[in-house]
């Protein structure tokens, strides 16, 4: 194990509806770290067990054994406020279906991790601005996001994950609904993110993403196992 | 506070986000709790009339009976009453009921000594000679008539006497005097063909009134054909009366209950796919459970509050403005044979109360007991459905 490692996990297992018929192993005796300030890539065929590593190592689902080391610490037997507040602070997400709240403005969408914290509305707002800007979706703030493109819905996402200002970045099947510059571009604001000082995990299984230069270190997983880590 | 105002302006954001469900919702809402609403002020406010006539009742009516009816009085029953221990006053009453053909009404024609103290007058005076009288605005509005107008009533001779409206009465209740005919008390007992020495009933004050059931049990001894009715049968009577009725209010409108009772149940036993997707996404990005029922919990109270408002100003509207033109045919039964008569307006605030707690907290919990089932699994499960 390396000191550059801000998430680690240990011999990680993950049962879905555990004593039912429909029981599914999803990830078994998973070891990997997760270094900081690098981009790094969980790849693998649908069913490999990526998004439900990247849900664990985000503090979304618990492990059913093994452990998750955050900055140090480990997560799993945490109570749920503590993964909460974890989330809130070090973690921004950015899903595969973008999962942004369709019939709410841009602004809105972007602020909603900022809601339940005393951060003031001015500054809120002025936080999400400077952010639209970065991304290029300036001026867009107040149109509903069901009436964007599937682009500009993207950085929408990107920018309501970077609203909290985390410390690690997690993209699950970012560019699967993104044609080949649209992710060439979601790519270079990862690499900018990356250069921030950011740690960006992606779940992918597109090989432009996996392929790419930007890429720091790549995780293989297959049929929930370890495959290899390159 | 900060963090919570901002929770607030979400939940109105979210409400606004789903208006034609959150319209439907509090259309619903609103017709049921002005249902309820107008029960309960319609009923409240006739208890509320009746009290105030009551409070002005004497405390023991005695009645004579004959062949298990109402009879007239001897006026020596009252001289024998007067000798009990603990009787303060007895006055003998005259009075009957009036059915005039012409404007399918029922009035109370009342004998007066000069001496109504109970009774207002909105304007001019009691009646002093024998062709003089004093009405209730009911009965001045269904007969065109006011101060210094007439009054044609046919008499038990069935002939026409023509009196001067010298009086109109208002009274906090418009239940007391509404149906009302005032006339000096030998002109009642003439109209009405009463025989010398006897009266409808006749009026007791008793002097300690705990002791109303001693001294109506001693009245009853002592002139056995005669029957006491204390102050405290009338109430009783009364609730019972108006208790029943709203009660069958109540019952019919069980149904639109029922309705309101199914719909809070669908949303207590599950929330939609999108609302739990949205619960998902919050928890993800950081919303804790507590955030996300502080949410759920704002978004039923405005809700449910919205509703309750609109519902219960609704009620009082239909009530004391437009006079309960739905419920007033069967609630009041037997207002088909008096004059008309207007309630006044009153908000009763333990109503007030009631009503909310039945219908704002039921829907608050509705909302925030399925979004707590869901806020409490794994984010990741919830998002995965």
């Amino acid at each position: 194990m390396t000191g550059k490692a801000y998430i680690r996990t240990e011999n990680l297992r993950k049962v879905y509806n555990s004593g039912k018929p429909d029981e599914m192993t999803a990830l078994q005796n998973v070891s990997v770290e997760i270094d900081r300030g690098l981009m790094t890539v969980l790849k693998g065929p649908s069913g490999s067990g990526k998004t439900s590593l990247l849900s664990t190592i985000g503090c979304m689902s618990r492990p059913t054994e093994g452990r998750v080391l955050v900055d140090g610490k480990d997560v799993v037997k945490l109570p749920e406020r503590f993964l909460t507040d974890i989330r809130r602070k070090k973690f921004g997400f950015i899903f595969q279906q973008f999962h942004l709240i369709r019939n709410l403005s841009v602004l809105d969408n972007i602020l909603l991790p900022l809601y339940p914290t005393d951060i003031k509305p001015v500054e809120m707002k002025k936080r999400a601005l400077a952010i639209l800007n970065k991304l290029a979706i300036a001026g867009k703030e107040k149109l509903l996001v069901k009436n964007l493109s599937g682009g500009e819905q993207q950085r929408v996402a990107i920018a309501r994950a970077l609203i909290n200002d985390p410390h690690v970045i997690i993209a699950d099947e970012p560019t699967a609904h993104l044609d080949k510059k649209l992710a060439a571009e979601f790519m270079q604001i990862l690499a900018g993110l990356c250069h921030e000082g950011r740690t960006v995990v992606i779940a992918t299984h597109d090989p432009f993403i996996y392929g790419h230069s930007l890429v720091g270190k790549t995780i293989a997983l297959r049929d929930g196992q370890l495959e290899k880590e390159l | 506070m900060i963090k919570h105002l901002k929770i607030i302006d979400y939940a109105i954001t979210s409400l606004f986000r789903r208006k034609y469900k959150s319209m439907a919702i509090i259309t619903a809402f609103t017709v049921v709790v002005a249902a309820l609403a107008s029960i309960l002020l319609f009923s409240g406010s006739l208890k509320r009339e009746a009290a105030y006539v009551l409070g002005s009742a004497p405390d023991l009516i005695i009645q004579r009976i004959v062949g298990g009816r109402h009879d007239l009085i001897p006026l020596d029953y009252a001289e024998k009453i007067l000798k009990i221990p603990g009787i303060g006053e007895v006055n003998p009453r005259y009075w009957g009921y009036y059915y005039d053909p012409l404007t399918e009404a029922n009035y109370t024609v009342q004998g007066t000594d000069g001496n109504a103290e109970t009774l207002q007058l909105l304007e001019g005076r009691l009646p002093a000679g024998n062709t003089e009288c004093a009405v209730g605005a009911g009965v001045a509005e269904i007969k065109k008539t006011g101060t210094g107008g007439e009054l044609i009533l046919v008499n038990s001779r069935n002939t026409g006497v023509l009196y001067e409206v010298v009086g109109v009465f208002s009274a906090d209740s418009s239940l007391l005097t509404n149906d009302l005919i005032i006339l000096p008390n030998e002109t009642v007992i003439d109209f009405f063909g009463y025989p010398p020495g006897k009266a409808t009933d006749v009026a007791v004050q008793v002097y300690n009134k705990h002791e109303l059931q001693t001294v109506a049990t001693k009245v009853k001894k002592l002139l056995p054909d005669s029957r006491p009715i204390t102050k405290t049968e009338l109430v009783r009577t009364y609730e019972m009366v108006f208790n029943w009725r709203s009660g069958m209010m109540l019952s019919v409108f069980s149904a639109a209950l029922i309705a309101f009772c199914i719909l809070a149940w669908d949303k207590a036993t599950g929330i939609s796919a999108d609302e739990k997707q949205e619960i998902g996404i919050l928890k993800a990005i950081g919303w804790d459970t507590s955030e996300v029922l502080a949410l759920k919990f704002w978004e039923g109270l405005i809700l449910s509050l919205t509703s309750f408002l609109l519902g219960t100003i609704a009620g009082f509207i239909h009530v004391f403005i437009f006079h309960s033109f739905f419920l007033a045919p069967v609630i009041k039964g037997w207002s088909v044979v008096f004059p008309d008569f207007h309630l006044t307006p009153y908000l009763d605030p333990y109503l007030v109360f009631t009503l909310g707690s039945l219908t704002i907290i039921p829907y608050v919990a509705s909302t925030v007991i399925p979004a707590w089932k869901t806020a409490i699994t794994d984010p990741d499960t919830i998002m995965r459905g």
